[in-house]
């Protein structure tokens, strides 16, 4: 098991590299930067400007030292557009609030759409079954960034119940609609494979042999079903964090949260190199880390899978 | 047979499923005895109903069944017992063998927890006292190695060592009636006789009655002191085993008997029982077997025969032909 | 990618879907009357048809241009800005006084433009690398499932800010950056349906007969897979006009004055505040109704298509 999460972690080395790389010269190669404006600087300032930020230097010495700060010191360099801002700076203040509602919108997730798709599973074509299937085509099509807009007009301008955006230190006001609107489409997407594979696993001969055995409905469900009936929701959370880390940059946004997803959109507006890349390479890992984390506890889970690492 | 009252009657059990293409009639008006420690067979086709009693006994029929009929133990009628009543029977007193060893132990489970959660259930042992009598179990069944392979899982087991569980796990309440669900079937040949051979070792010992439900009239000839015989979902014949193989009372027995190879004479040809097994979606008004047999009359279409003891035998059969008069 | 697609990817369907493509010849004429019969399907189908039908003509029956400011309303948006027949702003103005009528016939444009080049191109490119890696095999094939590996576990916003801010926001950068990072679309299913039939007999005969590579997986594969394709192309087109919208919503997109819908909803939502909800209800409803019209028709060609349960 240490060993596979090792061999993991290595791995994950040549593809940040990979991404490094190919997002730098992307954007170095492309027209315009960091310092074009309308009114051109003077040359000897433009000078200045450039070496100041080592960027009169060849690209490949450019990249070398940057690889080099983020191995040696985990430094992202200075920003381009935030005037005395580092990199580290912006995410050290950006990334907690974030990674804040994006946890409680994963709790929200698996909380909520485990349990609804087990009902739905149990109570097979009963009126929660059919809520759920509803509800699970209605978050196919109302996606994150109309569904936030509608809860806004909702929960804020209508009944006045939650703060419309804004942070506050992560009071809970302010956590919960950009929690729940991150998640919705995935806590339906989480119920419908849950009651998916909850149907299955009942239908499997293993469960008749829990029956034979004289176990009570409850106890067959927990112990014998629950297991094997998540394997797969375990194995779609993995896409859905991805997808999740995108939607945290319309979150930031539409809700003003103060979260990294604002950096990244404000970068690229100012063509800020080193936000841009920085923020990438962190979402990059971030993903990682989450699928890393997910495969080690599907192994956990799956006995098989196990005795294979 | 003995004299003593039996352990179970099964009567005038009649099993159907609701599908989307109408009713299917599974198992009709099927009737038997178990005595304690008696060894029956149940033998037909596949697609008969054999399957569905042994499930209709335990409550463990899928959701779209219907049953009729009684399922007396102990004087209590099985088939209208709550859920709550039939789970502390359960395994505690009826155990089932399931026929795919592969797919019958949960994947996600050590074998020690499977086989201790029923005595930790039925007789409020403490999980060691539960491992203590697994470790028992699987010393019974000749698992090799038992205590170091407690704590592994399904699929690091051969499907013959895998099948020895399940009827380990079986065998946990030392219950008194064990219906064991063509539990052969998937395993080799030579795997197939070890396990028979164990399963009859192991009745002898405890003195366990059990129904063998087999499409495999090879494997019943060695164990059964009786066998039934199912087609259609209703019984052909009932008898001694013996007395089945020496002098086949039914036209449907004796072509099941002709489609078994026999070790002695290898040279003598399978006959094949032509047409196809019965369309079910009506109850039967005559001999299912009517069409598929050689020796049927007019009648055989028209009425359907009921069972009936013949010649002064213990056997029983349903067929309006006189047995003389099969060839 | 959605869990729609998760039996797609299951080995169980790619078997029964080569038997199914090698026995019966009336394949594509059964697979049209069980869609036919899909009456969700049907009605999605006409639903599309409108939708494209408005996005084409329908700036002949505005009575503005898309980037036209009406200065009368302009300053009163909220109170005389509102959808109305006198004044010829059907859908009413948005923001800057611009008729909402002809943006959303612009956004439309811009967004099943976007979905019905892009998705279906995407598809290509992936079945393409797809079809190549399953049928050669080896030391190629495993460099793309490798990079499959990596580029499915990055989110797809980072290429899409970093390509658009730095090679500008037009309709044909965002079509390009789409089909760039939309590669891996559609390739496991290929792939593995390419190394399934590959080594069915009618392959080995067309080898014998000295028939080149592409000649054997144009004539002989590709027939045979094409209606993955088709399943997969419409699964993917609904999920590019989303990723469109998305990333037009956080302002990275498409450039002003033109617009899509996720633009003309972003702007809708930024002035809901100021009770114009039209602004936000006439994008967001041309989305919906765009979504499910194509949810049900993937729904209606997977189940048309898909050999299980028959």
């Amino acid at each position: 098991m240490l060993n596979y999460t090792l061999r993991r972690l290595l791995a994950v080395v040549p593809t940040l590299l990979l991404l490094i790389v190919v997002s730098f010269y992307l954007m170095r190669l492309a027209p315009g930067g960091p310092f074009t404006s309308e009114r051109p600087l003077p040359p000897a300032v433009m000078q200045n400007v450039l070496e100041r930020y080592g960027m009169d230097e060849p690209l490949h010495v450019q990249l070398w030292t940057y690889i080099k700060n983020i191995v040696c010191c985990f430094d992202f360099g200075p920003s381009f557009s935030q005037k005395d801002r580092s990199v580290n700076d912006v995410i050290a203040q950006g990334f907690p609030v974030t990674l804040t509602y994006g946890f409680w919108s994963a709790v929200f997730v698996l909380v909520c759409g485990v349990p609804l798709g087990i009902i739905a599973a149990l109570r097979h074509n009963s009126f929660w079954d059919y809520t759920m299937t509803g509800l699970a085509i209605f978050s196919q099509i109302f996606p994150n960034f109309v569904l936030a807009p509608i809860m806004v007009l909702l929960f804020t301008l209508s009944w006045g119940l939650l703060p419309g955006g804004g942070w506050n230190g992560g009071q809970w006001q302010y956590v919960i609609m950009p929690a729940v609107a991150l998640g919705t489409s995935y806590m339906a997407g989480v119920a419908r494979l849950t009651r998916g594979s909850m149907l299955e696993v009942l239908n499997a001969p293993y469960i008749r042999t829990a029956r034979a055995k004289g176990l009570p409905e409850r106890t067959i469900i927990l112990r014998h079903a629950l297991k094997p009936a998540l394997l797969p929701t375990l194995t779609y959370m993995g896409p859905v964090f991805v997808y999740m880390i995108t939607g945290s940059v319309f979150i930031d946004i539409f809700f003003s949260t103060g979260g990294i997803g604002q950096d990244f959109i404000d970068g690229a507006y100012a063509r800020d190199y080193s936000i841009l890349l920085g923020l990438a390479v962190l979402y990059a890992m971030l993903t990682f880390v989450l699928t890393l984390l997910l495969d080690l506890l599907y192994a956990w889970i799956d006995p098989k899978v196990r005795s294979q690492l | 047979m003995t004299g003593a009252d039996p352990i179970l009657s099964v009567k005038n059990l009649s099993i159907r499923f609701r599908t989307g293409d109408g009713m299917v009639y599974a198992v009709n008006d099927v009737s038997f005895d178990m005595h304690a420690g008696q060894r029956l067979a149940i033998v037909g086709e596949s697609g008969s109903g054999k399957s569905q009693i042994a499930l209709s006994i335990l409550g463990l029929l899928a959701r779209n069944a219907e049953v009729e009929g009684a399922a007396l133990w102990k004087g209590r009628d099985l088939l209208a017992m709550p859920a709550a009543e039939i789970n502390k029977i359960r395994a505690r007193e009826i155990a089932m063998i399931f026929q795919d060893p592969m797919s019958a132990l949960n994947p996600y489970m050590t074998i020690e927890r499977q086989l201790s959660e029923v005595v930790e259930l039925h007789e409020g042992m403490s999980r060691s006292q539960g491992r203590a009598r697994a470790l028992e179990v699987m010393d019974a069944v000749k698992i090799p190695d038992a205590r170091a392979r407690l704590r592994a899982y399904p699929h690091e087991f051969s499907g013959g060592m895998r099948q020895r569980i399940v009827i380990a796990m079986a065998l946990m309440c030392r219950p008194a009636l064990i219906l064991a669900d063509e539990p052969t079937t998937a395993l080799d040949v030579t795997v197939q006789a070890q396990i028979m051979e164990l399963l009859a070792e192991v009745q002898q010992a405890m003195g366990t009655a059990i129904v063998l439900i087999t499409h495999d009239l090879g494997v019943v000839a060695g164990f059964c002191e009786d066998t039934l015989v199912l087609y259609g979902g209703r019984v052909m014949e009932t008898a001694p085993t013996r007395a089945l193989f020496r002098a086949p009372g039914h036209p449907y027995t004796r072509g099941l008997l002709r489609a078994v190879p026999n070790i002695n004479d290898p040279s003598a040809t399978l006959a094949a029982i032509p047409g196809s097994p019965p369309n079910q979606t009506h109850p039967p008004r005559a001999c299912p077997f009517a069409p598929r047999c050689e020796d049927a009359v007019t009648a055989c279409f028209e009425t359907l025969p009921m069972l009936e003891p013949h010649a002064g035998t213990a056997s029983r059969r349903a067929c309006l032909r006189p047995v003389e008069a099969l060839t | 990618m959605s869990q729609s697609s998760k039996r797609l990817m299951s080995r169980q369907f790619a078997e029964d879907a080569a038997e199914e493509m090698i026995t019966s010849r009336s394949f594509w004429a059964d697979a049209r009357g069980r869609f036919l019969r899909n009456r969700m399907a049907v009605v999605s189908i006409f639903m599309l048809l409108g939708l494209v039908l408005f996005a084409l003509f329908g700036h002949a029956f505005a009575a503005w241009s898309y980037e036209e400011i009406d200065w009368a309303v302009l300053g009163k948006v909220k109170t005389e800005g509102g959808p109305s027949w006198e004044n010829g702003h059907y859908f009413g103005v948005d923001d800057l006084g611009r008729d909402l009528f002809a943006r959303v016939v612009q956004g439309s444009q811009t967004s099943l433009m976007v979905g019905f080049v892009a998705g279906p191109l995407s598809v290509m490119l992936g079945a393409t690398i797809g079809a190549l890696a399953g049928y050669y095999g080896g030391k190629f094939d495993q460099m793309v499932m490798g990079l499959y590996t990596i580029w499915i576990s990055i989110p797809y916003i980072i290429f899409f800010v970093v390509w658009q801010a730095f090679f500008g926001r037009s309709l044909t950068q965002m079509i390009l950056v789409i089909i760039i990072v939309n590669w891996t679309a559609g390739l496991l299913i290929v792939r593995g349906q390419v190394m399934l039939l590959k080594n069915r007999e009618f392959v080995d005969a067309a080898r014998m007969l000295g028939m080149s590579d592409a000649a054997i997986l144009f004539k002989h594969l590709l027939p045979n897979i094409l209606w993955v394709i088709v399943i997969y192309t419409s699964l993917t087109i609904p999920e590019v006009i989303m990723a469109e919208s998305l990333v037009s919503f956080l302002g990275v997109g498409i450039q002003e004055p033109n617009t899509s819908w996720g633009a003309l909803i972003s702007e809708g939502a930024r002035t809901m505040t100021f009770g114009t909800l039209w602004q936000l209800a006439f994008p967001a409803a041309f989305f919906v109704i765009a979504q499910v019209s194509l949810y049900y028709i993937g729904d209606g060609l997977r189940d048309a298509l898909d050999p299980k349960d028959r």
